[in-house]
């Protein structure tokens, strides 16, 4: 019954979001002109012939997977749902301003802040909450400072915590001398600092003449904890900005060395260096097959560095442009065809082996299914012959809350009839109902393969293997993104991979009108990641306030051409 | 401003520590005098940074500076002097993780993070195992929240000992006041009752205890989840364990307790004496096993309870040995005891929330003390409504009882005008069927099979049963009376 609730949740979610979906895409009516669905009465796969037919659709939805999607239809429900989350943001905010508005406006002495004090009402960490409402509100220092004075008036001496929070008020307002000074008073008073205390003090001391003296607290932080790539990140900065390189490569190669994954400003601080000064070429190309290798897409910040120092390098005739790509995978603005998102053979086995062990057995076979169900379906699949498409019975049948469900579902096996088609389901819809017509189910199972497992068996596992059991031409239908099933995967390697082939191979079904033409989102055919083919190097990055979700990929490039 | 500074670091190297009070006040004097004074013609800017905007020129901000670097230099003399006595010892201990981590703890306790005032040896080791910053932080606010529990305990108990201490002084004030024989000693009151002592409740309850050991209806804990769990969670089964225990012992007809699977040096062992003690443990009414359920009990008798089944447990049924797994998993992981149940294909059950309540969000799984009070309930009262009242209500939007009481009241009086005493129960079962064929079609076939395997004699139990709670629960027995 539980899953039962979650595929209902799951579709009524989603039955929303294509309608929705629709106003905001105007803009991106002239970009999809070429889009067209997935046709499949004709051909089995549409993109080797994607030059051919380009007019039949003026406005299509962008994929699911495309950047900013999640977030656009979150804003949406959000707004249909009503304001129920404003109101706690509104009651945190009234806290949050209150406390601002006890923070005096100018420098006050040790009288008037005594004075403050004995008027206030909670006079319970009253210095503690001042700065802490400094840092908030980003006051100007010199309140601080008199805070400070009153305190080390009345008590004589000051309290660690609120050293640390004027240091973070420093580091943060980048007043750089002030950080030296408390860095040689926290020193003297205390023994050993905290990590927080650390962090702050290299990334302070870092902007400062005494950047060297960071490298040595680095040190110190190491001995109690493990740095984060944040704390390399700002000694690097440190280095760069101080003119010293080979220091900044040797601590960025200690950085990968940990297993860390840099910072993105990191990179962008050291691109930028490299456009004044002709080194570390190689190394600096290894940070965008590094970025390839681990599918990171760098900021629009970071992208304008990369193509500053391409087209900063001297003997050669880098030029940069930033641009977006055609549905067929055209670069638009060097014509160059991008990498296709086909999976290897070898990665297909690969990834078929990991379905298998990790997605459906797991750690243990009776959690998704049983033994005998596993069996009864691989042999199930060898005896077929290679599906061309695989539907997700349920999902599918969800989608529209109008219809019967069964006749959804027989629609879209009708519109895919021709191909071999595998219908995966639950045992629930053999026993007819309301919901599950007799007759429809009859001819289903006339034009398709089927496959029902278990009622508290999962399903989606075995429409995954079965996809990847048919090879590359077999695509499958569900709105299901899969994550759940994706993230069963055991290294992000293979996650990555996953997730290139469903970006291929998934067709998502848009809005489902009963008797209406079918339509599905087209499926990409090139894949998303930093490319080089020796002129070229194409980076995709994300735009500046584009908030994309893990599972979305950035749809703007960086062309780079090399015209000699 | 020059001049006051200089007289500041004179002041710092001629006085000895000594008078430092003089010292402290010093600068503060000197500001408040500036203030005064309208007569400052040198220029502050040199004392003061350049990033430090200054619009009120006759406050010195820096002034805390100086202070604290004052204090240093008194602090450093101190220092000396105590590392004279243990400096040897700090340098050797400061290397081993154990150390480290004190140290880690002390200065996110001075930075303000939320961390334990105390920290025992095995916390500290337990806390350089741990390899990220924020597992170690997660871990030491867990360790301060359970610290501050603790503590506000114990500051609760004192404060009740003092008021009844504060009211006995009172009392025996009172007492010889009026007679004057009273010789300090708590006076026994004067009764015709017998006093009842707290161990003859306990003697009361251990008796009730051997008694359901040998009479009671089986209950099942599936001990067999440690690879689930970590070491947090294992702590959390055995809490709830031991409060299910004590809910059961004080119940009116207890279950007999199994714990099945029970590994001789498991982590669910180890724990449980732990908490325990052997000697507790040794003598706890509870039926602890190594062997699986399926082989003590028959298998067709065996009922595993999981969230995750699809099977809706409609009427309690006296004959069935219920299984529950004792597992808390904190971030959710479901189907794990469903799996257990299919992999020993025993039928499952899950309890009838969504037919009783407003549930919309949030994973249905509860805790293992309120299983045992919801099933303790519905065994002795057969009512969901009631048992239900025990899952915990900020997880529900209440009950929709008030349309299924009118459904039930209406089947009843159309159907069934009236009954002859022994049939009591299968009658009851009955109207649970009926209600629920009105509402979903699909579960209640579950329950024409449960109520369908009674046999004669579990019948002949369960209106015995019925019989002896009769007394206890008038509520119950009125309806009874109003239905005849």
């Amino acid at each position: 019954m539980g899953s039962f609730i979650i595929i209902n949740s799951r579709t009524s979610l989603k039955h929303l979001c294509p309608l929705l979906r629709r106003p905001p895409y105007h803009q991106h009516t002239l970009q999809n002109l070429n889009n067209h669905p997935y046709c499949t009465k004709r051909e089995r796969r549409p993109s080797e012939h994607h030059a051919t037919k380009h007019t039949e659709r003026t406005s299509f939805p962008k994929s699911v997977f495309a950047a900013g999607n999640a977030r656009r239809t979150a804003e949406i429900l959000k707004k249909r749902s009503g304001s129920g989350q404003d109101q706690v943001n509104t009651g945190s905010q009234k806290v949050r301003t209150a406390l601002i508005a006890e923070i005096p406006d100018r420098v006050l002495s040790t009288s008037e802040w005594r004075d403050l004090k004995s008027r206030i009402s909670r006079p319970e960490r009253f210095e503690l909450r001042m700065i802490e409402g400094m840092l908030s509100a980003d006051t100007d220092i010199s309140i601080a400072k008199s805070l400070l004075n009153y305190v080390a008036a009345e008590n004589k001496t000051l309290p660690y915590e609120l050293l640390l929070k004027y240091l973070a008020l420093c580091v943060s307002g980048g007043h750089h001398s002030e950080v030296s000074d408390v860095y040689d008073i926290m020193k003297s008073c205390y023994k050993t600092l905290d990590t927080g205390a650390y962090s702050l003090f290299v990334k302070g001391l870092s902007q400062t003449e005494r950047w060297r003296e960071a490298l040595i607290i680095l040190e110190d932080l190491k001995k109690v904890i493990a740095p984060s790539s944040r704390n390399y990140g700002d000694a690097v900065t440190g280095a760069v900005l101080h003119g010293d390189r080979e220091t900044a490569w040797s601590l960025y190669g200690e950085l990968m060395d940990q297993g860390l994954t840099p910072n993105q400003e990191t990179w962008r601080c050291l691109f930028e260096s490299g456009v004044s000064q002709r080194a570390h070429t190689d190394q600096l190309l290894a940070i965008l097959n590094y970025m390839r290798e681990n599918q990171i897409y760098p900021e629009e910040k970071l992208s304008r560095s990369i193509k500053a120092w391409f087209e900063s390098l001297p003997d050669e005739n880098w030029r940069g442009t930033f641009t977006s790509v055609d549905p067929r995978g055209v670069c638009q603005s060097c014509g160059t065809q991008l990498e296709s998102i086909q999976l290897t053979d070898d990665e297909y086995v690969q990834l078929k082996h990991r379905v298998m062990e990790d997605v459906i057995e797991g750690q243990d076979v009776f959690n998704k299914t049983t033994p005998e169900e596993l069996e009864s379906f691989k042999s199930f699949v060898k005896k077929r012959p290679a599906f061309d498409v695989i539907i997700d019975g349920l999902n599918v049948a969800n989608i529209t809350p109008k219809c019967v469900k069964s006749e959804t579902l027989l629609a879209v096996v009708s519109e895919l009839q021709g191909l071999n088609i595998l219908v995966l389901g639950r045992k629930h819809m053999q026993h007819p109902s309301r919901n599950w017509n007799r007759h429809d189910m009859n001819q289903i199972k006339q034009k398709a393969h089927c496959f029902f497992t278990e009622n508290i068996s999962e399903d989606d596992p075995f429409l995954l293997y079965a996809a990847l059991h048919s090879g590359n031409h077999c695509n499958f239908v569900s709105r299901d993104l899969m994550r759940d099933h994706k993230a069963c995967l055991p290294d992000s390697a293979t996650r990555r991979l996953f997730f290139k082939w469903q970006r291929g191979h998934q067709l998502v079904l848009n809005n489902f009108i009963p008797g209406k033409k079918i339509r599905f989102q087209r499926t990409s055919v090139y894949d998303t990641v930093v490319q080089n083919s020796g002129r070229t190097w194409h980076v995709p990055y994300d735009e500046n306030g584009g908030e994309r979700s893990t599972y979305e990929v950035p749809q703007r490039w960086l062309c780079l051409c090399n015209d000699v | 401003m020059l001049l006051r500074v200089h007289t500041v670091s004179v002041m710092r190297r001629f006085l000895s520590p000594a008078c430092t009070l003089v010292k402290y006040h010093a600068p503060n004097l000197f500001t408040s005098c500036s203030a005064l004074t309208p007569s400052r013609s040198l220029s502050t800017g040199s004392v003061l940074r350049k990033d430090a905007p200054q619009q009120k020129p006759e406050l010195d901000l820096d002034v805390w500076k100086s202070v604290m670097r004052s204090q240093v230099s008194q602090d450093d003399k101190q220092k000396e002097d105590r590392e004279a006595e243990t400096g040897g010892e700090e340098a050797a201990g400061g290397g081993s993780p154990v150390e480290r981590s004190r140290t880690l703890v002390d200065m996110w306790r001075q930075a303000g993070k939320q961390v334990p005032d105390d920290v025992t040896e095995e916390q500290l080791e337990t806390l350089a195992e741990l390899t990220t910053k924020s597992s170690k932080r997660k871990y030491l606010r867990y360790l301060a929240i359970k610290e501050g529990h603790k503590k506000a305990n114990r500051e609760k108990k004192e404060k009740r000992k003092t008021e009844r201490s504060v009211e006995l002084v009172k009392e025996e004030t009172g007492l010889e006041d009026a007679e004057e024989e009273g010789e300090g000693e708590p006076k026994l009151k004067n009764t015709f009752l017998m006093q009842f002592w707290t161990r003859s409740a306990d003697r009361l309850l251990g008796w009730r205890a051997a008694q359901a050991m040998l009479y009671g209806q089986p209950l099942v804990y599936d001990m067999s989840y440690d690879q689930h769990m970590s070491r947090r969670e294992m702590e959390n089964t055995i809490s709830q364990l031991m409060e299910t225990e004590g809910w059961n012992r004080r119940s009116v007809d207890s279950f007999h307790l199994h714990f099945c699977n029970l590994q001789p040096d498991g982590a669910y062992q180890r724990e449980l004496l732990r908490r325990y003690g052997q000697e507790a443990w040794d003598r706890l009414f509870v039926t602890a096993t190594h062997q699986r359920h399926v082989d003590l009990f028959p298998r067709e008798d065996l009922v595993y309870l999981t969230a995750d089944s699809p099977n809706v447990l409609r009427t309690f049924d006296h004959t069935k040995v219920y299984i529950i797994g004792a597992m808390v998993d904190r971030s959710i992981q479901s189907g794990a005891s469903l799996a257990n149940a299919k992999r020993l294909k025993l039928s499952t059950a899950r309890l009838p929330l969504d037919e009783y309540l407003h549930w919309e969000i949030g994973a249905k799984n509860l805790t293992l003390d309120q299983m045992i009070r919801i099933l303790m309930t519905v065994k002795e009262t057969g009512s969901w409504e009631k048992a239900l009242e025990f899952v915990p209500k900020r997880k529900h939007d209440g009950f929709h009882h008030h349309r299924s009481k009118d459904t039930v009241e209406r089947t009843e009086k159309n159907n069934q005008p009236s009954f002859k005493e022994g049939e009591r129960n299968p009658i009851f079962l009955s109207k649970q069927r009926q209600k629920h064929t009105n509402r979903s079609d699909v579960a209640s076939k579950q329950t024409v099979g449960l109520s369908e395997n009674l046999s004669g004699q579990s019948r002949l139990r369960i209106a015995l049963k019925s019989k002896l709670e009769e007394g206890r629960k008038v509520e119950r027995k009125r309806n009874w009376w109003e239905e005849d």
